[in-house]
């Protein structure tokens, strides 16, 4: 069986984790294909490049803001030193530059499988109104705002409490206008303009991870609902459940936007009303939740990127949990050395 | 040249990976890097160290001169010498 | 120095600090981007015969760039002019480029429109925008039959007395400030057009029966990322004059959408590369081509004009500095000295180079601040980046740098640098090197203070 050569970024399993474990940890365990996988790390500290069990080998790669030429040749030096078939990109900051360069990144011999630039832009939090209406979803209020004037008049219209939200990262629930105000200023200063207001909804918080095939199937998907988060908000223990609306609108999304690669939906259920507040275009950090109750996702993603038919997943079982935990190891410095030196492990 | 031990104790691998195990603070330098932290650590004179750079390297006395003491200017400000 | 010792690469120790432990990092230096010539004439050759710094123009990249920007609205919309913003650039023979390739010129000032009048640009095909035009300057435009767009409404007043003495209807243009769904919204110039500014305005243009409208002019900002701005500036502005038609019976002959799109420069603050971030100028003319068509009626094309000036001759301009010194600071980052600064890129304030070398530089990449000449602490072109080791002498060439630099640049303790075009292989000088003379050619020295 010949090696199957993946590159998977957002190897920091630290206490604000990326999904780039969950994903090598799905595809090591689907033994049917040999995978050899590349960790691709932002810093030497990074805890997946210590995890040889998962992470083959591991390699620093420039940041997005490095710009599009630094980034492709780090990534065409893995391919030709380690090898790489595919990319899996896990992080939203990287999404634009891998959208951007898929075609490129084709030639080489290198495959994605990502939204195209149309459904990436649509997901985006400004359009979630639309998307909703189309799955047969409700929307929460929400406004786009960029000027104090603007933020002033959107929580007078959707009424206190909002949630104050960027259009990439952090959202953060405001009860009174003075909070919003300094939320938004806290937003604008880190990530720029346009903030969001959204209409705080009030219920269970659901969230549906899944995969696309760019041709209106949806290959696989698990509903969980989150029972604890940690202080930053992490998913700490869930559980698997089964919401028929919630369900029959994800598959609904998938047909009509047609979407293609990871997706997560970020929902809030109140009785028999589903409202959606987000999609994700990714995994998220939590997705060998859905590989532990059956429904390997990465492996969907990797079949589809590689041009192999994928069956519909077979339906989970509701009711399984999720128990994340800490765990530590000890190792010497070589490794470390030699990321700091040398870029790679 | 005024050493102290911090510099001393250092230790340094083959590919310029430095570690100070007192302080567990890590550096990396590159070769050149390493001839003059390994002459300091011998307490080799500055004058001694510029012999050794032009001995073994192809640049000039003068520049030889601007780099060790901007080097030492650099250990300073890290505190490892003083 | 004898053939057998090693080739010498400068020392360098790096701290290494959690999250900051990525030899590749943010560092421009990672690709070691190495630029050896702008447009086959080598870095060398160039400052051996000009000096440095130097600012470089490449005219092939000038024409490349206006015409691919013609082309992307020429095959959406059949009556697109592009008019040279001055102020971007007002070098004459940058100037000379931009109407050879058949661009009008647009101006914000006298001194601007007194420069296209020496370059040879007749009056009607100058568009004169700006809050500040003097009534002599007015009564000149007016003559010549340059396009004027109004800013204010003290310059209806000063149009008016202009029309009065020449005896002469003027035809006018007025500049509308609108929500296009961006920020920040530029409410400084002109009327605004969801408050009923703009219509008061065209009212107040009618009642004086001095002027005649025919034009609507609107710049929305600066480095626009959203292309879809336009759409709804360009839906906004007929939509106007179609009410301005329908209630006065006001015909509107042409919609000038300004200037506003970005160039393949790093805004501060932003995170993502612009090869990235900033879109191709197709995605714009389509957007201002859908707005059009949305609401034009069927078979009206009025003549639209652009004024866009960064998004055509940034990329086009290169500045050659050199390493004059360096030292190394107390909080351990590296120093250098440059012969440019602020004084010659103004725009440093708010944009991050391209930093190239003339050649490949060996050794690891440490934190750096590139400084310029002048003795003010605010003199820093480039913080925060990861550099390698540069000995005095090194080249860098910092790109890109044809917008605004050239204009914005001050006289400020040294001596403005040679400006030279590359065309073909060939060099010539389009701005001297300044000398003293320049700087004493305006001064007088009453004859009780002269010294000797």
């Amino acid at each position: 069986m010949d090696d199957i050569f993946v590159a998977v970024t957002g190897i920091n399993a630290s206490d604000n984790p990326a999904p780039g474990i969950g994903v090598a940890r799905s595809l090591k365990e689907y033994t049917s294909l040999n995978f050899k996988i590349a960790g691709l790390a932002y810093d030497a500290m990074e805890p997946g490049i210590y995890m040889d069990w998962l992470i083959d080998k591991s390699f620093l790669i420039p940041y997005p803001a490095a710009g599009y030429k630094a980034i492709i040749e780090r990534i065409l030096y893995i391919k030709h030193t380690f090898g790489l078939d595919v990319i899996i990109p896990t992080l939203d900051s990287e999404l634009p530059f891998y959208i951007k360069s898929r075609r490129e990144l084709e030639l080489h011999g290198i495959k994605t499988f990502l939204p195209s630039d149309e459904q990436f832009r649509l997901r985006s939090k400004e359009y979630i109104t639309s998307i909703a209406a189309q799955s047969g979803l409700q929307a929460p209020k929400q406004a786009v705002v960029t000027s104090y004037k603007e933020l002033v008049t959107a929580v007078q219209e959707i009424g206190l409490p909002v949630i104050v939200k960027g259009t990439l990262y952090k959202a953060y629930r405001a009860y009174s206008i003075e909070e919003a105000m300094s939320y938004f200023s806290k937003i604008v200063a880190e990530w720029g303009y346009p903030v969001i207001v959204q209409q705080a909804v009030n219920g269970e918080e659901i969230n549906v991870i899944g995969v696309g095939d760019g041709a209106g199937n949806l290959s696989g998907r698990v509903a969980v609902k989150k029972m604890s988060v940690t202080e930053l908000g992490k998913i700490w223990t869930g559980v698997t459940i089964h919401h028929p609306k919630l369900l029959e609108a994800t598959q609904q999304f998938v047909a009509t936007s047609r979407w293609q690669g990871a997706f997560e939906m970020e929902c809030i259920v109140e009785q028999d009303k589903v409202y959606l507040i987000e999609i994700n275009p990714r995994f998220p950090a939590w997705v060998y939740f859905a590989t532990g109750v059956g429904v390997n996702l990465p492996v969907m993603l990797l079949k589809l990127a590689l041009g192999e038919n994928v069956e519909s997943a077979e339906e989970y079982e509701a009711g399984k949990l999720y128990i994340r935990y800490t765990n530590e190891q000890i190792c010497d410095m070589a490794n470390f050395q030699n990321l700091v030196t040398r870029g790679e492990s | 040249m005024n050493t102290n031990n911090r510099i001393a104790r250092l230790a340094i691998n083959e590919e310029g990976f430095v570690f100070d195990p007192q302080t567990g603070e890590s550096f990396t330098v590159n070769q050149t890097g390493k001839v003059i932290l390994k002459a300091l650590m011998r307490s080799d004179s500055e004058e001694s160290i510029i012999l050794q750079l032009t001995e073994q390297f192809a640049l000039s006395p003068q520049e030889a001169q601007a780099d060790v003491r901007d080097f030492i200017h650099h250990l300073r400000a890290y505190q490892l010498i003083y | 120095m004898t053939n057998n010792k090693k080739p010498y690469v400068k020392p360098t120790i790096i701290k290494l600090q959690s999250g900051l432990m990525n030899k590749f990092g943010v560092s421009p230096y990672y690709a070691r981007k190495v630029r050896s010539n702008i447009d086959g004439v080598s870095i060398e050759e160039l400052t051996k015969q000009f000096g440095s710094p130097l600012f470089v123009f490449s005219e092939k990249t000038i024409r490349n760039t206006i015409r691919e920007a013609k082309e992307a609205f020429a095959t959406r919309y059949p009556n697109v002019t592009f008019s040279w913003s001055y102020k971007t650039n007002y070098i004459d023979a940058i100037n000379a480029i931009y109407h050879q390739e058949g661009s009008i010129a647009e101006v914000v000032s006298e001194m601007e429109y007194d420069k296209a009048r020496k370059l040879g640009i007749s009056g009607e095909n100058i568009i004169f925008n700006g809050p500040h035009k003097s009534i002599p300057a007015l009564k000149k435009a007016v003559q010549e039959g340059a396009k004027i767009h109004i800013d204010h409404f003290d310059e209806i007043d000063d149009l008016e007395t202009v029309a009065a003495e020449l005896n002469k209807e003027i035809p006018v243009a007025i500049r509308l400030n609108l929500d296009s769904g961006i920020q920040p919204q530029w409410s400084r110039f002109g009327f605004n057009l969801e408050s009923g500014q703009a219509l008061d305005a065209v009212r107040r243009i009618n009642m004086g029966g001095k002027l005649r409208l025919n034009g609507l002019h609107c710049h929305i900002g600066t480095f626009i990322l959203e292309p879809n701005a336009y759409k709804t500036q360009t839906e906004k502005m007929v939509k106007f004059a179609y009410e301005l038609e329908d209630m006065l019976g006001i015909s509107i002959e042409y919609f000038d959408i300004g200037g506003g799109f970005p160039s393949k420069s790093k805004l501060k603050g932003t995170y993502l590369p612009p090869d990235v971030s900033v879109p191709p100028i197709d995605n714009y003319a389509e957007k201002i081509s859908q707005g059009l068509f949305n609401a034009l009626k069927p078979g009206h094309f009025p003549k639209l004009y652009l004024e866009t000036g960064r998004g055509l001759i940034d990329e086009a301009g290169y500045l050659i500095t050199t390493v004059f010194a360096s030292k190394r600071l107390p909080d351990g980052r590296k120093s250098y000295v440059l012969d440019a600064g602020v004084n010659l890129l103004f725009t440093a304030t708010w944009y991050k180079f391209t930093i190239e070398t003339d050649r490949e530089m060996q050794g690891l990449g440490e934190p750096a601040l590139l400084n310029g000449p002048l003795c003010m602490n605010i003199d820093i072109l480039d913080e925060g980046s990861m550099l390698p080791p540069m000995k005095r002498g090194t080249r860098l060439i910092l790109s890109p740098v044809g917008a605004y630099n050239v204009t914005q640049w001050m006289q400020f303790i040294e001596y403005r640098p040679a400006v030279v075009l590359i065309n073909e292989n060939q060099v010539e000088i389009i701005r001297e090197k300044e000398d003293l003379s320049d700087i004493l050619r305006r001064e007088r020295l009453p004859k009780r203070l002269r010294l000797a």
